[in-house]
Order: C-alpha cells, then sequence, then structure tokens
C-alpha cells in the first residue's frame, strides 16, 4: 500500500548530502576532538615539519634545496653510519628473535613449572633505562670489567656492546608479541594433526610457524625498530662506533649543526617508517585471527621436552638476572675494581652530594604527569574518537597522528621540538625548558602504543552504548563517566602504568629537551657515564629499576583491588 | 482516490510515517524510495532476509543512521534531521547493550537520572517496570549474573522507563534459544498491547513476525515487497519473494489456460487469476493446502502423486512427493490423523487435491 502510494520514477536525487542536526551534546565532543586533533598536530606535526624544513635551510634560514644531503653523503665518516645502523640492527633481529621464539615457545607449549617466575624475569629489562645493560656489560666485559679476560683481545666497546646490550634491551619486547601470538593458535588445528597421525617436526612447520608468522614479523619490526632507534646504549657502551642515533646528538650538541642533525633525523626515518609501516600492517593481519573463535592450546607433558625447555628459559633467565643485578652491585661497590667492600657511597656522595639526586625528582614528577595527564589525554580522544558520530572528516587524520609517532625515534621527535619550540616568535615558546615540555614530548613520544590499548578495549565494549544513551537523552559524558571509564579501568591503568615506565626510563627524545632545572634521571646516567663517574651512573639506573618495579607493583595491586571489587560485574 | 482517504484518515491514527526514505552507502542502495505509515498503539514488524534493509530503516528512525533522502513525521513533529538526542523511542538491541557495571535497578533508572526525577519517585517507577516486566527482585542484581531472557526484560525495562512515544526492538529475540525466544514472544506482546505504545520490531523471523505483530512490513533489497496484517501476507502473499519467505511454499511454472484455469505439465488447475496476466505464469500453494481425504479422481484439481519421502516432524509429517509429469519435487504436510489413516511410505501413490481457493497465480 506504502510503496505504491508514490508516484514511482520520479526519484528525488538530493542537492547534497542530508544531514541531521548536531545536539550541543554532540558539539562538545566535537570540540574536544578537535582540540586533541590540534594538539597532535602542533607536539607532532609541526616539529616534524620543522626537520623538513631545517633540512633544506642554512643557518640564516636561506632556502639551499638538497645541498645538506649532498654534503652528508660526500662525507663517509657520516654515511658511514648509516650502514654501521642497518647492521647492528639486522644481528640484533637474528639473534633476538630465536632466543624469544624459544622462551615464548616454552612459556605457551611446554608444561614446564614456574612458568610465571619466567615470564615476569623475562620482562624485567622493560622496567630499566637501556643503558643499564651497556652499563652493566662494561662492568662484567669492560676494560676493568670481571671477565675481561674472557673477551681475548677484543673490545666490549663498539658493535659487540651495542648488539648485546640491544638483545637484553629488546628481548622482553619480542618475547610479549610472540606469547601472544603462539596463544592464538587453535587447538582443533593440533587435535586434527594428531588425528591424521603427523610427526611434530610437520605439524611445527605447517602450524605453528604459519599460526604464528604475523607475530613473527611483527616482533622482527619491533625490535629492528627499537635498534635503529635506541641512542642510549651505543651513546654509553659505543665507543668509536657511530650509529645514526648517535650522530644526530654529536652533531646537534656537539658540533650545534643543526641542518646536519636535521639530514640524520630523515635518514633515520626512512627505515623506521618503512619497519613501522610493515609492523602495522601486519598488527591489522594478526587482530583478524585473534577475532576467530578458537580452541586454545593446552600442552600436554613430555618429560624430555619440557625440561630441555626449563633449561634453555633458566639459563636465558640467569643471563638477564645477571645483567641486572651486575649493575645493582656495581652501584654499592666502594670502588671498582680496587675496593669491592659494599657501601652507598655511589647513593650518597655520586648522586645526593653532587647534587645530581634532583634529576630523580623531576623524573618522578615527569612520570606522574605522563601517567595522569597524559592518560587522561589519551583515553579520552580514543573514546571521542571511537565513540562519538560528526566530525567525519577529522576522524582519520586524528586516527593517523595516533599512529604516526610509532614510526618516529625519539632521538627525532626530540630533535623537532627543539626546531619548533625554540623559535622566541612561537607562541608556545614559553614552554622550552620547562617539565612541561618534557612531558608532552614522552606522551607524544609513546602514544601510539597507549592509543592502541585504549582503542582495542574501547572496541571490546558495546558499540551501542551510545545509542542507547543518546535514546534516553543522557549525554555522552555521563555514559564515559559512569560506564566507559570504570568498565575500560584495567586497559587505563595499562597505559598509565606504561607511560609512567617510559617516562622514568626514556632518555632519547628528552636529552635534547631538558634544562638544568629540568634534569633528568636517565639523561643524568648519559652525563655520568660520559664524565666516568660509571658507579653513581650505575646507581641512578639501579634506581630507577627500583622506581619502576615498585610503581607496576602499586599497579598491579590496584588492579587486584579493583579486580575484587568489580568481580560482581566482570563476571564473563 | 484511495490515496487522499488514507492520507485523511492516516491523519488521526499514524503516530510515524516514512516518506520516499532513500539510503545508499557509497555505490550500495541500502533503501529504496521506502514509505510506510505506523498507526498509534500497534506493533509493525519488518521481516526480511539479512541484507534486505531493515534494520538501516529501523536506524534511521532512530536517527543512528541518516537517511540519504526522505522524510520522517512522529506524531506530527518532523524528525528528519533530529539528532537521537531530541527524537522520542526507547530502544533494544540484540545485544541489549546493558551497562554491566551498573545494577539493574540503575540501569533501568538510566534516562531517568538525567531527566531529574525525584529519588522516591525514581525508584517507584523502576520497581514498577521490573515488575512489569517480570523481573521484580532483581534491583541490586548486575546484568551478568542473569540470564539472556532476563537481560531482555531488563533492557525492554529500560527502554521504557522515560515512556517513549515509540519503542524501538531491534532483532531483541535472536539471541536467545528457542524455548525462551517463544515465551518472551507473549511476554513482550502482552506488554506491548498492554501499555498501548507504539512499537517497531525487526526481525528475519517469521514465525516471530506471524506471532506478535499487527501488520508485517515484507522488505527486500532495499524495498518494500508487501504491507499486511500477518493473514494476508501468509494467505495473500502480493509476490513469490514473500510467499517463499513466509511459510514453506510450493512454486510450479505454469501457463493461463482459460479464465480461471491454468496448465502445469499435463495437469489443469482450477484457480482464480487476478490480472497475473497472460503467457507464462507461476502458481503457488502452500504445503499444509494439500488434502488427501475424501479425494477421488472426480475431486476438483486432483492428481496422482508419487511418495518419494517422509519426514516426521511432529504435530505434522512433510511428504515429498512428484506429480505425474513434472519433475520438480512438491512438498505437502500431513497431520498425525491423515497419517494415522493414509500411512503413506515412500513409493507408495496418493491421490491428492489442491483446492482451488488455495492457489495463487503469479506472473513469471
Amino acid at each position: 500500500m506504502s510503496a505504491a502510494g508514490a508516484p514511482l520514477g520520479r526519484i528525488a536525487v538530493p542537492a547534497r548530502v542530508l544531514r541531521l542536526r548536531v545536539h550541543w551534546s554532540d558539539r562538545i565532543a566535537h570540540g574536544v576532538l578537535a582540540a586533541a586533533g590540534l594538539a597532535l598536530a602542533v607536539f607532532l606535526l609541526a616539529p616534524m615539519a620543522a626537520i623538513l624544513a631545517k633540512s633544506v635551510q642554512d643557518r640564516a634560514g636561506e632556502f639551499v634545496g638538497m645541498a645538506h644531503f649532498v654534503s652528508y653523503f660526500d662525507t663517509p665518516a657520516l654515511s658511514r653510519s648509516i650502514w654501521n645502523s642497518l647492521w647492528v640492527s639486522a644481528l640484533v633481529t637474528t639473534v633476538t628473535l630465536p632466543v624469544a621464539f624459544t622462551f615464548a615457545y616454552a612459556l605457551t607449549r611446554s608444561c614446564m613449572r614456574w612458568k610465571r617466575v619466567l615470564r615476569n624475569v623475562a620482562l624485567v629489562p622493560i622496567l630499566a633505562p637501556s643503558l643499564l645493560a651497556a652499563i652493566s656489560f662494561i662492568f662484567w666485559f669492560g676494560n676493568q670489567g670481571l671477565l675481561k679476560a674472557l673477551m681475548g683481545g677484543t673490545q666490549i666497546y663498539g658493535a659487540p656492546g651495542i648488539v648485546i646490550s640491544l638483545v637484553f634491551a629488546t628481548f622482553p619486547h619480542a618475547l610479549m608479541i610472540l606469547v601472544t601470538a603462539l596463544s592464538l593458535t587453535d587447538a582443533r588445528l593440533y587435535e586434527a594433526a594428531d588425528a591424521l597421525g603427523t610427526s611434530a617436526p610437520r605439524k611445527f612447520v605447517t602450524i605453528t610457524l604459519p599460526g604464528a608468522r604475523y607475530g613473527i614479523i611483527s616482533a622482527a619490526m619491533v625490535v629492528f625498530t627499537y635498534a635503529l632507534s635506541d641512542f642510549g646504549i651505543p651513546k654509553v657502551i659505543g665507543g668509536n662506533f657511530n650509529m645514526l642515533a648517535t650522530d644526530i646528538f654529536k652533531l646537534v650538541i656537539g658540533q650545534q649543526d643543526f641542518a646536519k642533525g636535521a639530514v640524520v633525523a630523515i635518514v633515520l626515518l626512512v627505515p623506521v617508517g618503512v619497519t613501522c609501516a610493515v609492523e602495522a600492517y601486519v598488527q591489522r593481519r594478526q587482530s583478524a585471527l585473534l577475532s576467530a573463535r578458537s580452541v586454545p592450546y593446552v600442552p600436554r607433558p613430555s618429560r624430555a621436552f619440557d625440561w630441555s625447555m626449563a633449561a634453555f628459559c633458566w639459563t636465558v633467565a640467569a643471563l638477564l638476572v645477571a645483567v641486572l643485578a651486575m649493575a645493582v652491585y656495581a652501584s654499592f661497590v666502594k670502588l671498582w675494581p680496587y675496593n669491592f667492600s659494599l657501601s652507598l657511597d655511589h647513593y650518597r656522595l655520586g648522586l645526593v652530594d653532587a647534587g645530581i639526586f634532583p634529576a630523580y625528582l623531576h623524573s618522578l614528577e615527569l612520570a606522574a604527569w605522563c601517567a595522569s595527564a597524559g592518560t587522561v589525554f589519551i583515553f579520552v580522544t580514543a573514546y571521542v574518537l571511537e565513540k562519538t558520530r560528526g566530525m567525519d572528516a577529522l576522524r582519520p587524520l586524528v586516527r593517523l597522528m595516533a599512529v604516526l609517532p610509532m614510526g618516529v625515534p625519539g632521538m627525532v621527535l626530540g630533535l623537532g621540538y627543539i626546531f619548533f619550540f625554540v623559535r622566541a616568535d612561537n607562541p608556545l615558546h614559553f614552554i622550552y625548558g620547562t617539565l612541561a615540555i618534557l612531558a608532552v614530548n614522552t606522551v607524544v613520544h609513546y602514544y601510539s602504543s597507549s592509543h592502541l590499548t585504549a582503542v582495542t578495549a574501547l572496541k571490546q565494549i558495546d558499540n551501542e552504548f551510545e545509542s542507547v544513551s543518546a535514546s534516553l537523552r543522557v549525554p555522552f559524558w555521563r555514559t564515559f563517566a559512569r560506564v566507559t571509564v570504570p568498565v575500560c579501568m584495567p586497559a587505563i591503568l595499562d597505559v598509565s602504568r606504561y607511560l609512567f615506565v617510559n617516562a622514568m626510563t626514556t632518555v632519547s627524545a628528552v636529552v635534547f629537551l631538558y634544562s638544568p632545572r629540568t634534569a633528568l634521571a636517565s639523561v643524568a646516567i648519559v652525563n655520568l657515564d660520559e664524565a666516568g663517574d660509571i658507579g653513581p651512573a650505575a646507581a641512578m639506573a639501579t634506581l630507577i629499576v627500583a622506581t619502576s618495579a615498585l610503581v607496576c607493583l602499586l599497579y598491579h595491586l590496584l588492579q587486584r583491588w579493583l579486580d575484587r571489587r568489580t568481580q560482581a560485574w566482570r563476571l564473563s | 482516490m484511495a490515496e487522499a482517504l488514507r492520507e485523511q484518515v492516516g491523519e488521526v491514527t499514524d503516530y510515524l510515517s516514512l516518506r520516499r526514505i532513500h539510503k545508499r552507502f557509497g555505490d550500495f542502495v541500502a533503501l529504496h524510495d521506502v514509505s510506510l505509515d505506523v498507526r498509534a498503539g500497534e506493533l509493525l514488524c519488518f521481516l526480511g532476509p539479512s541484507g534486505c534493509g531493515k534494520t538501516t530503516l529501523l536506524r534511521i528512525v532512530a536517527g543512528l543512521e541518516v537517511q540519504t533522502s526522505g522524510t520522517l513525521m512522529q506524531g506530527g513533529r518532523d524528525i528528519s534531521r533530529l539528532p537521537p538526542m531530541d527524537r522520542d523511542y526507547g530502544i533494544v538491541f540484540q545485544s541489549y547493550a546493558l551497562f554491566p557495571n551498573l545494577t539493574v535497578g540503575e540501569n533501568v533508572a538510566y534516562g531517568l537520572v538525567n531527566r531529574r526525577v525525584p529519588r522516591a519517585q525514581r525508584e517507584a517507577r523502576v520497581a514498577e517496570l521490573l515488575a512489569l516486566v517480570g523481573m521484580p527482585d532483581s534491583t541490586a542484581k548486575h546484568p551478568a549474573q542473569l540470564s539472556g531472557g532476563q537481560q531482555q526484560r531488563v533492557a525492554i525495562a529500560r527502554a521504557l522507563a522515560t515512556s517513549p512515544g515509540l519503542l524501538l526492538l531491534d532483532e531483541p529475540l535472536s539471541a536467545l534459544d528457542a524455548r525462551v525466544r517463544a515465551r518472551l514472544r507473549g511476554e513482550i506482546r502482552g506488554l506491548q498491547q498492554r501499555l498501548g505504545v507504539t512499537t517497531i520490531l525487526v526481525t528475519h523471523d517469521q514465525e516471530e513476525a506471524l506471532s506478535m505483530a499487527d501488520r508485517i512490513v515484507v522488505m527486500k533489497d532495499g524495498a518494500i515487497e508487501q504491507t499486511g496484517t500477518p493473514v494476508e501476507v501468509y494467505l495473500h502473499p502480493a509476490t513469490p519473494f514473500v510467499a517463499d519467505f513466509v511459510g514453506r511454499t510450493n512454486l510450479l511454472p505454469a501457463q493461463r489456460d482459460g479464465a480461471d484455469r491454468v496448465a502445469v505439465g499435463m495437469h489443469r488447475f482450477q484457480c482464480e487469476i487476478n490480472g497475473a496476466g497472460e503467457g507464462a505464469l507461476r502458481v503457488f500453494f502452500r504445503p499444509e493446502d494439500v488434502v488427501v481425504r475424501g479425494v477421488n479422481g472426480a475431486s476438483v484439481n486432483s492428481a496422482s502423486a508419487r511418495v518419494e519421502k517422509v519426514e516426521f516432524l511432529g504435530a505434522y509429517s512433510r511428504l515429498t512427493i512428484r506429480l505425474e509429469g513434472i519433475e520438480q519435487p512438491l512438498f505437502a504436510d500431513l497431520s498425525v490423523n491423515d497419517m494415522a489413516e493414509f500411512r503413506p511410505r515412500a513409493g507408495d501413490t496418493l491421490r491428492i487435491s489442491l483446492p482451488p481457493d488455495r492457489l495463487r497465480v503469479f506472473g513469471a
């Protein structure tokens, strides 16, 4: 009746797309989204643009085209670093990946005991600044190292030290990705293979590896990027071995050659950008696997296999602990290598009396800001991005800016901040040299993973909450506060903890941005090491690890308390 | 003329009117020129296979999607461009979308809190609604502690709490198991009739539509195929698609053979041909329309059928039969009594007849 009621044939083609009127409460969401987009543009895009601009200008600001690039590639001492960075990163990846894979395989596919302990030990390097490993290896194998004799004629300073320290630092990152990838495989595939009488090696090649392939690629990319971008390790243990990240520092801080620094930053940006693009692509494929309904694999005990896996894992864990413990031990040794009696001298004299201790307090303050304000910004942005409607043109742009920092090494971001904020004509110049710029820089630096964690949590909750609220005429922010935040609290705490720990440990971006009033603990390690005060450097590194560990414990307890309080509704 | 009359009547009783709704997603046309009226107090059902546009149409009514063109009037108000917050409806989603961290009482009161309803009044309203949906003692529970059917009821109570003019139900029963579904059907229908709230129900389940709706809108490929009462839609399907989608059906190619006769293969069947056209036709009848009792050679529209398969389905049995000279197998449903009397088995021959008033003819 009704379809026939309207005259056929003349179908109205609207002159322009029909839009709903915008409710005033939605305008607030749009305002928040626009503000977040603007903030990311100012604190991410603009500094990156400043680097590009700087690389094609001379000191007077005149456009010089590719001149700096030409002269860079004509200077073998500099362009050699490209090759150095690439082969070191490739070597680190080829060492870390098999070790991390075997470890992850043991954790997911064997019935060895003490898995939780092993897993936690394996993740310990995340709590430390990357240069802790470098300091520790100096104590083990350096000129005055305990095991220097093992080195024969070779030196730990240079490529060997860099590679081994990076393996330590990257191991937990690869491990986490691989554990996730390996726990995804569907048990039914193995049952089917068993029913067909498939041999163990064949099952490994035809089921395990293909199932984990995205995880393996993803882990490789993450390790490669980490090695390529890390600054602390080559700075401390690199000796005369030059890499891109250290070159930027030398050119900018040492020689004040900003244009060359910008060129190296762009050179570094290229491989990192490529690996991150691959990683992002692979990650998306991986999550497609995750959404499939599968039966979790439950390993069956096998004496020989379990024991050999346990032996491997305990060996790795012992090595990791040895690295960590050496730095801690050395921080208490009175006068390495002459007086091995234990004392608090490095803490008392080397840090407190030397006036370096405030750096630790600055770091705490920075970490607290990142973990609080940074988390709020990231989560609110992710929320308005994923759960509100309207402003459809802006959304893809904000989404892109949110994942972009993954492909920007800290050194490059930090350099961009100098170029952009140092200019007196920048209205935001006033934050230069404050703790605020360090906090903003750190949040942007670690934005991508935090954002993705928040988005994943938001995507897991029912998409219709906002629709239901609107039908009940409840504005979105009430639902955000009463429902979304409580439901996403575990993810929010995760983001907060991640930002806290990284703010404590990061060196690369902030090394350009601190001022005497805002010196940071992690940067202090670099400076102490440079001054030859490796004992106090170890003490500071130990303080950072202890703080990170304590904070993680606090977050863990908070989470446990929250779980208990909310178990009435988190039944599923 | 009929249009004018309908418009006049519509002014009195139509609560919601959709006019010429189009919806495109890129190149895909999700809705094509949909116009319909929902009468005050009725339960209207959008029925169709997945992808037919029924959910999109519901979301347009809710303001969760925007029509590419067309207008919507609700209670005499043009809501075509109003955001969801400014419309007047309650909605229940397939997932229920209950807030997991709030208790049942808090869920139901969710829309009341914002309207500054005093606490005592609010609590009374929550108690009233929970009693209405048959869950008076669940105020303090959390949704995760409830069964699917109970969650469904809470979602309905929440949607009704603010006394909306329109209730929208998006596949509300599809996540439940068959037994609960059958019970809730009756309960929702009873509740809706008691409250007299105008309701739109989206479903792909024809049984649900037939048993609950005042009127059914059958949709296909973004357009309305037929609108009518369940009886109309079932007994007088407007198109072969409706005939096939609502209930089981036998559809045979036929030729016109006189004023009130069609030829199917070597058979001649009497029936009413209401302007279905000349030449190639299709004739349709339902399995339960096949008569076996009291049929002999002289009966009208009778034919000899060979039984190929007998399927016992509880209250009735479904026979797969073949008429002489017709390749296509047909279905015939026999009651328990018929089965007891005739005891058809695979390979038997059976005399059947097709009552002329049960045959419907469509253009091919």
